[in-house]
């Protein structure tokens, strides 16, 4: 009996030593946390959440704890996440806000991880912004071109067609912002832009007259270029659309969007996000998307993925596992159909989107139209202090319009300003 | 036995440790949670720090936080703006309050609803009552800018939040409607303790109302008033939501308070050294205002 129970013991053991030394500690139950601010996005929201059940399926025993926060406290969460040494383990930033935290070591270089698995990133849109310190700091998961979305019926009833350059559109503006009853109060807005949020979308709504005019904050080296004739014809161009109330103002992106597609506005510039709002709104019948008016349209990076850099190597493992299956060509070809957006691998197979997302073709070719001018919301050179850069920007851009000052005489200011900031002032 | 005879805590003479060690978990809650983050806050001005881990070695010891923030135009203006804000605010809270407090200490029909409805923006979350304003204020559609073209006091809607006069009084005006409540409140506490003799005997000498609120309530109000005035004043330097949501501190800065801009340098553009000095010094001017009113206060009362 002893001798059996002996037995007995002695195999129960080794058991459990081979089970545990066989069990990869990949395969332990294992919580990854991810935070987004698009969890409940339509679209791309029901694409993470996919990829997220897809590799749990795939790696058993490992969960992916998908936790969202508001766009508005993104960078405040993160920063504290990090700073008190609880980052979550996939990293999901925007494409203007990791520098600092790639400058700060709390992101992993992707570039060793790449070379292991032999993964080419040649001709993955915007992946170069993602190179900081001469490290692969995340993989760009979204590059995008604005589109132009309009109001059929309201053109037709001022017998306008869509327009196709900036003066075009100024005179669709003029001629469909309303004010039906003569109370002072306009019914009916020609354009819409987001003035109330931050900086950097402030930045993002004035980008399409701005390049249209030929004009940007900085060149191909990162020199500040905003003391030109051109800059100063864009800011002409956007301080005639406020001054003479072809736009709301102090609204947010949202409220402006859901103006539009509830047929309280002709023309809207947006990314590809906005297809899925108009087709919620009440005028989603009238409400149609077209090339944008203006040449280049804004475009570029949008957000980006990576890994903490103070997670454990079995962690570090998953989470590239996981960065993994979202680059793969099936999910970013699941990119375009689930989330109704622009992939931007190569290797991602888009024929016959356009049976699912009508408009795709059209989401391609401004975002390669973006692509092929170098457009990007974010000024090469002036990445670490895109933030302040920003606000300063916007302070002045308000400046000029509440005090109407000459917008050649803001570039001078600006000009100043910006080599101020990018130097450290 | 003598041993049982030290940890006796109902002798008289050790009666004071028994309150030491009730109050050690409040103090060392406090410490944890106040004193601690602000000694971190205090060495994070002292180093030149973008972004801070904890644990991480200490950066060099610097004043260049302290240098750059009393050279700097943005500072003084925002000490300039909550300087008014706090003046304005306070000023209005307090009248509005006391005003609110006196109507509803009288006897009428309808007093208990008029007293819910005083308190009801006390009991609104801040966060809702600045979107209901907002909305208010808003520049293309709100109820304010469309109340005045109505009564033809506007020709047009008013940029409430991007023309910097406007948007000063906007913010105002939300901070007044969220913060003369607690006045109302604590005045009405404090004129339910005001013994009725007193007037009594000073309607027999021949007071009238404005004697009666001039020589017997308002000076034994006054520790009350005090003590709010305090409170109050503290709110409005470190109200942060009423601001960030309305305006954002724009346009032009003419609503950024040293709450928004210890904040913008921190978490807008990860300045977090500078923002810790910004904090501390806001913390200081906080402490002197305190300590100058509470020590009037304490006069006043003895």
């Amino acid at each position: 009996m002893t001798t059996t129970f002996g037995r007995f013991v002695r195999t129960a053991t080794a058991a459990a030593m081979l089970s545990a030394t066989m069990l990869s500690p990949a395969l332990a139950d294992t919580t990854l946390k991810f935070v987004s601010w698009q969890v409940d996005d339509a679209g791309t929201g029901d694409w993470w959440k996919a990829a997220i059940a897809a590799f749990e399926e795939a790696n058993p025993g490992v969960k992916v704890e998908f936790t969202k926060v508001e766009r508005a406290a993104y960078a405040d969460t993160m920063t504290t996440l990090f700073a008190g040494g609880q980052p979550p383990h996939i990293v999901h930033l925007a494409s203007f806000e990791f520098q600092s935290f790639a400058e700060n070591g709390w992101m992993e270089n992707l570039g060793p991880w790449l070379d292991k698995d032999g993964i080419d990133m040649t001709g993955w849109a915007g992946q170069g912004k993602c190179m900081w310190n001469g490290e692969t700091a995340c993989i760009m998961m979204n590059y995008f071109g604005f589109i132009m979305a309009y109001n059929k019926a309201i053109l037709e009833k001022e017998g306008l067609s869509v327009p196709t350059t900036y003066a075009e559109f100024l005179e669709v503006a003029r001629k469909t912002t309303k004010d039906f009853n003569g109370d002072g109060i306009t019914d009916q807005y020609g354009t819409g832009h987001e003035t109330k949020g931050g900086a950097g979308q402030y930045l993002t709504e004035m980008l399409s007259y701005i390049l249209d005019a030929g004009a940007y904050w900085t060149d191909k080296d990162g020199n500040i270029t905003i003391d030109t004739p051109e800059m100063v014809e864009g800011l002409t161009r956007w301080k005639t659309v406020v001054k003479e109330g072809l736009t709301p103002i102090d609204l947010s992106a949202g409220d402006i969007r859901k103006l539009f597609a509830d047929g309280k506005m002709a023309l809207r510039l947006d990314g590809p996000w906005l297809y899925g709002i108009m087709q919620k709104g009440a005028a989603s019948a009238d409400t149609a998307v077209a090339e944008p008016a203006f040449s280049p349209p804004v475009g570029g990076s949008s957000n980006v993925l990576g890994m903490a850099s103070e997670i454990s190597d079995e962690e570090k493992a998953l989470v590239w596992d996981f960065i993994k299956l979202v680059m793969s060509p099936e999910w970013q070809r699941k990119y375009a159909t689930i989330g109704k957006n622009t992939p931007p691998s190569p290797a991602a197979d888009v024929s016959g989107v356009e049976q699912e997302v009508p408009h795709f073709p059209l989401l391609i070719k401004t975002m390669m139209a973006a692509s092929d001018a170098g457009v990007d919301r974010i000024p090469t050179g002036l990445e670490i202090q895109y933030n302040e850069f920003g606000k300063m920007v916007q302070e002045e851009v308000q400046r000029m319009l509440i005090e109407d000052l000459d917008p050649a005489e803001v570039v001078k200011v600006m000009q100043e300003r910006a080599e101020t900031i990018k130097n450290g002032g | 036995m003598s041993r049982v005879r030290l940890f006796d805590l109902a002798r008289p003479s050790r009666q004071h440790l028994l309150g030491y060690i009730l109050l050690t978990p409040a103090v060392l809650l406090v410490g944890l949670i106040i004193v601690y983050p602000l000694i971190i806050s205090i060495d994070l001005s002292l180093q030149a720090v973008k972004l801070p881990r904890i644990g991480a070695p200490r950066a060099p010891f610097t004043t260049a936080n302290y240098e750059r923030l009393f050279a700097s135009s943005e500072f003084w203006m925002a000490c300039w703006v909550t300087l008014k804000l706090v003046v304005v605010v306070t000023a209005g809270s307090l009248i509005t309050g006391v005003s609110t407090a006196l109507l509803v200490n009288n006897r009428f029909r309808g007093r208990t609803l008029a007293r819910l409805a005083m308190a009801l923006p006390w009991a609104v979350p801040e966060v809702i009552a600045v979107v209901i304003f907002a909305w208010i204020f808003d520049s293309s559609f709100g109820l304010m800018s469309w109340l005045l073209v109505t009564l033809g006091l506007s020709d047009g809607m008013v940029a409430w939040v991007s023309t910097p006069g406007a948007a000063f009084w906007a913010v105002a005006i939300t901070m007044i409607w969220k913060g003369y409540p607690f006045v109302s409140i604590m005045t009405l506490a404090g004129l339910q303790s005001i013994p009725t003799d007193f007037y009594n005997a000073a309607k027999v000498d021949g007071a009238n109302v404005f004697q009666r609120f001039r020589w017997i309530t308002l000076p034994l109000l006054m520790p009350v008033l005090g003590v709010t005035l305090v409170l109050v004043i503290l709110w409005v330097f470190r109200d942060f939501s009423i601001i960030k949501v309305l305006t954002e501190g724009g346009p032009l800065k003419s609503t950024q308070t040293l709450s928004i801009m210890t904040y913008d340098q921190a978490f807008g553009f990860f300045n977090f050294g500078y923002a810790s000095a910004v904090g501390v010094v806001t913390l200081v001017i906080c402490v002197v205002a305190s300590l100058l009113l509470l020590g009037r206060q304490t006069r006043a009362m003895y």
